[in-house]
């Protein structure tokens, strides 16, 4: 009966799974690993992955934690927050492992409770500053200014070009975002600032989810007189928004966060990027740093057939960090949660070797850096043309 | 008063691709009363296997818009014989789910080739907008409007004057009859997936040519236009062609008047709400086939 | 040995079962499922609740779409009414579940009989769009109605309590999710032996004899909508006690649509379908990322490339159980259960 036969293959792949579990030698760190393969944020979700997957294979060649072999425990969720939920528990609860390397907001959001629970470190590629308070999130981590610093130094970027540009009165500025927590996250933040250095927001433009026109948005904002606007959204978003942009002659300088603004951006858009400028906390992969060595290696022996980015690049800075936590921990024998975290809040200005700006956490402070790269598209290239300094003040903490 | 025009204008431009990919649906429902769901993996692998054509092996863009539009058809086909032919004269809502589970497959398939990444797409449109008036509109769509005028003439050529296209339309009024008629009602299915994979490849080519990127996302669009199809008739070729003109416009006008006084988002639910009024008015869609029912 | 019909009256043919030994199987199998926790790891404890919640939810959808005919798309919908209802009532109400979980499924049957409306004149696929609507219309007031749902951030809960009972963790949330299943499993499958389930039925085999035999359909088929709610919505509010944080995206029109796949795969208009395709559909994600896990613990780096074969399974299996058992899995087991019973005289 074919009944069986499945059930028999179905018991065959759980019993496989179940064996090498047990096998695992003593000298092993496991960490853990939820990422999005496939799902709906898969296409910068999969090189985030493979740059921390290659990290822990090259930090495994070269002799590990102290002699101790580095185990991603990693699997796909998805982006479905109930599979990522599963996995938690499974990485938790029965592989044991002493932190987790998480992905989006979905996941973060939905197990940023739980971390706290269980004292898991759980680093993400969510950089929401809500986040970055530990009185409230003890357990989260991730390896790049908060959202909300970014739109800051962004709304410092406008003020300046505004003034160099010989534009009187405020600078008019809009911002547009999707309806999910990954786009609203700055915006509040934004606003603020705004508010307090002197630049106008008259406008807050929704981006559905899977838009495929933006005209009546910009509509909206050519009628407001904007003259900059954030686009926060991903990478074919931003395209969309610069074409429809071009149809309607708008003048508007755009600029984009780290997800929306990479090498992939001038790919889809072309000449309409030109001129776009954008956060970008990791550099561009190939980028002649000290760090980019390794990672130029790595991708050759790896998959040097795959294209990669600033994506790739921001996986191996993420990884880095918490390898390097993972050493502290080990050197004070104190391979657990607790003291991994412990390790990581004593990283006072960690080099990545300029793949992503030295960090610093405190036990109190979770925000990595305050300095945030702008960088522009010109010529095709993303050039940098500054960095942006934010004071580490208590009233935008967690904000 | 030129905000108003120009919204108008956007949503007709840009309601003809969800009139162009609606097309796909209806003219398998027509014959096969089965919805579609892989509709949109059908977009994407037309797209994804031009760009193929285009970027890795050189083959001039033209050339290799013809090729998939024949590599469509033969999947259309092979699809037909491998999952739906083994299904002929099951429920209905069965044919459905086979189409969910087909979406599935295909979109592994194509992770598993091209992979997950945005690619870019090679420019086919110039970015440079047309001035209707004082009103730009963007190549693209107007080449989008443009192969909807086409094909709407073509579809009702097809189904007056072929053989085929009687045949289709006689599939569709009743399979029984069409059998004892002589009629091959599996040749007939055959030649509607394939025409509908056809008409979607088309589809597909002419959204990443707009979109500038191409990347599995890009299958959303099989559900999106699933309200153009209903409210026009599901069963209906010029309803799927004014459904998605006035889906765009309602898009448009909702997202131009409604937005700035929500805060956002109504663009996409307000068409809904309208959608469903209108339906409760015309609730075979707006030119769909009224049943009537006998018992 | 029984092997015939011997049911004399009415009452016999309606009855559950058909001989005591079914029922003392089936209490057996409940006691088993009751004690399992105690040897399940947190993990296949998540594993064993979701499918808990899945079959609710699958239960609640086969009642409107299965029974009655009538196709819905909203089911992520009714859940995140259900969800974000308990959201309230527990956290900011500081409710006992005994309270909440009720009052969340009567909350959802109201917005189900609302959505329900539309079906005076909409039928089939026409009728789906109208609950793809509700879909969108529930997202939108989700999204925006920050002060009562949390808005795009979501919103946490506290653990179920009630009478100083914390449940705290899977395992207890397992003995609160269980029995609630089970109740609701009885109380549909005597649904249909009543009037009004018999009506529901009516209406999907014919609607129009349905009202000449004295079927107010109008009126059915929103009261099929609201018992389908209700129970969609206990199931969205046990999601919620157990996921403890849901926002929006916990409610994807995917969610609607595996739901959907659920009851076709399972058998539409079967309890034991709804059981089986719950389980399935649960299970299948589970158990090809264990096979794929395994294969990447030999392989190291093979994650990322086998990623996109899960959901080609998944696919795949759903074609090739439609193709070879289109009646859905409930139909297979009672041609393996009128196989074992007569075996070996299967003629």
């Amino acid at each position: 009966m074919n009944v069986r036969k499945n059930l028999a293959a179905i018991l065959a792949a759980a019993a496989a799974a179940v064996l090498p579990a047990q096998a695992t030698a003593q000298q092993e760190i496991k960490v853990g690993g939820i990422f999005d393969l496939t799902g709906v944020t898969s296409d910068v979700g999969k090189p985030f992955a493979q740059g921390v997957q290659d990290c822990v294979a090259v930090t495994n060649d070269a002799g590990g934690i102290n002699g101790k072999k580095i185990k991603l425990l990693g699997a796909d969720y998805a982006y479905k927050i109930d599979q990522a939920r599963a996995l938690y528990k499974k990485l938790v609860n029965d592989d044991k492992v002493v932190m987790i390397q998480g992905w989006g907001t979905g996941d973060t959001e939905a197990l940023k409770d739980f971390v706290g629970q269980d004292k898991i470190p759980y680093f993400s590629g969510s950089f929401a500053a809500p986040l970055s308070d530990p009185s409230k999130f003890p357990y989260n981590f991730f390896v790049a200014p908060t959202y909300s610093e970014q739109l800051r130094s962004w709304l410092d970027w406008v003020k300046q070009d505004y003034a160099k540009s010989g534009g009187k009165g405020k600078p008019k500025v809009a911002f547009m975002f999707g309806d999910n927590a990954y786009g609203k996250a700055p915006i509040a933040a934004g606003k603020k600032y705004g508010a307090e250095i002197g630049v106008d927001v008259v406008d807050e433009a929704v981006l559905p989810p899977n838009f495929q026109d933006a005209t009546s948005q910009l509509l909206t904002m050519k009628q407001k007189g904007v003259e900059y606007a954030y686009i926060n959204v991903t990478t074919t978003g931003v395209s969309l928004v610069l074409r429809d942009a071009k149809k309607l002659g708008l003048t508007v300088k755009f600029g984009s966060n780290p997800y929306g603004f990479s090498e992939s951006l001038v790919a889809v858009a072309g000449p309409l990027a030109e001129g776009v400028t954008g956060v970008v906390p990791h550099v561009p992969f190939g980028t002649p740093v000290p760090g980019m060595a390794v990672l130029e290696a790595a991708h050759q022996k790896y998959h040097p057939t795959d294209k990669h980015d600033a994506m790739y690049v921001r996986g191996w800075a993420t990884c880095l960090v918490w390898v390097e936590g993972l050493r502290g921990a080990e050197k004070a024998g104190q391979l657990n949660g607790p003291g991994v975290k412990a390790a990581i809040e004593k990283l006072a200005d960690f080099s990545t070797g300029g793949l992503a700006q030295s960090v610093t956490y405190t036990p109190t402070d979770h925000r990595p850096t305050m300095t945030t790269s702008i960088y522009q598209i010109q010529g095709g290239k993303l050039v940098k043309i500054g960095d942006y300094i934010m004071p580490r003040t208590k009233e935008w903490f967690g904000l | 008063m030129e905000f108003f025009l120009q919204l108008l204008l956007n949503g007709i431009v840009v309601g003809s691709i969800y009139s162009l990919v609606g097309l796909g649906f209806v003219v398998i429902y027509k014959s096969t009363s089965v919805l579609n769901f892989a509709q949109g993996e059908f977009l994407v692998l037309g797209a994804y296997i031009c760009l193929t054509l285009t970027v890795q092996y050189q083959v001039p863009f033209f050339w290799a818009f013809l090729l998939t539009l024949v590599f469509s058809a033969l999947m259309g086909i092979l699809t037909e014989r491998l999952i739906l032919r083994p299904m002929i004269g099951e429920p209905v809502i069965s044919l459905i789910m086979v189409t969910l589970g087909l979406s599935s497959l295909l979109k592994a398939i194509i992770q598993g080739i091209w992979g997950t990444e945005l690619r870019p797409f090679p420019d086919i449109f110039p970015a440079e907008p047309v001035r209707i008036g004082p009103l730009p509109v963007s190549q693209g769509y107007l080449i989008s409007l443009g192969s909807v005028a086409v094909l709407l003439v073509i579809f009702t050529l097809f189904f007056k004057f072929t053989r085929s296209g009687v045949a289709m339309r006689a599939t569709a009024f009743s399979q029984q009859v069409s059998l004892s008629m002589g009629i091959s009602v599996k040749r007939i299915f055959a030649l509607a997936w394939s025409i509908a994979a056809v008409v979607s490849a088309i589809g597909g080519v002419l959204l990443a040519g707009i979109r500038g990127g191409l990347d599995g996302a890009m299958a959303f669009f099989g559900l999106k236009v699933i309200p153009v199809v209903i409210l026009g008739g599901l069963d209906s070729i010029a309803g799927a062609i004014v459904g998605g003109p006035i889906m765009g416009i309602l898009e448009n006008l909702a997202g131009g008047y409604l937005d700035p006084l929500v805060g956002g988002g109504a663009k996409e639910v307000a068409p809904f709400v309208i959608l469903v009024l209108i339906l409760t008015i015309k609730p075979y869609g707006l030119f769909g086939k009224i049943k009537i029912e006998r018992v | 040995m029984r092997c015939g019909d011997f049911r004399q009256t009415y009452a016999d043919d309606m009855s559950l079962f058909e001989s005591p030994l079914p029922r003392v199987l089936l209490a057996g199998f409940l006691v088993f499922l009751l004690v399992l926790p105690q040897f399940a790891t947190t993990y296949w404890l998540d594993v064993l609740n979701r499918i808990c919640i899945a079959i609710v939810g699958a239960v609640g959808l086969n009642v409107v779409t299965g029974y009655t005919g009538l196709i819905s798309l909203g089911t992520a919908a009714f859940l995140a009414v259900g969800g974000f209802a308990t959201a309230a009532m527990a956290g900011k109400a500081g409710l006992p579940f005994v309270i909440v979980i009720p009052l969340s499924g009567l909350l959802t049957a109201m917005v189900g009989l609302v959505f329900g409306i539309p079906s005076l004149r909409l039928k089939g696929l026409y009728l789906a769009v109208a609950t793809l609507a509700a879909h969108y219309i529930v997202e939108f007031t989700v999204t925006h109605w920050d002060s009562m749902t949390g808005g795009v951030n979501g919103i946490s809960i506290p653990p179920a309590h009630f009478a100083g009972l914390q449940l705290s963790d899977d395992r207890k949330m397992f003995y609160l999710i269980f029995p609630v299943t089970v109740g609701l499993l009885f109380f549909t499958k005597n649904l249909f032996r009543t009037k009004v389930g018999k009506a529901f039925v009516a209406i999907r085999d014919q609607d129009i004899s349905a009202e000449v035999m004295g079927v107010n359909v109008f009126r059915y088929k929103l009261l099929s909508f609201a018992v389908s709610s209700f129970i969609v919505g206990v199931a969205g509010s046990l999601l919620a006690y157990q996921a403890r944080i849901i926002s929006p995206e916990n409610f994807p029109i995917t969610l609607a649509i595996d739901y959907l796949g659920m009851v076709i795969i399972g058998g539409l208009g079967s309890i034991l379908g709804s059981i089986f395709g719950a389980i399935f559909i649960t299970l299948l994600p589970e158990m090809l990322r264990l096979a794929t896990d395994s294969m990447s613990n030999y392989w190291p780096g093979l994650m990322v490339i086998v990623a996109p074969i899960k959901m080609g399974v998944f696919g795949l299996v759903v074609i090739l159980f439609l193709i070879f058992e289109p009646d859905g899995m409930a139909a297979r087991w009672n041609h393996i259960k009128a196989y074992w019973k007569l075996y070996p005289f299967s003629y």
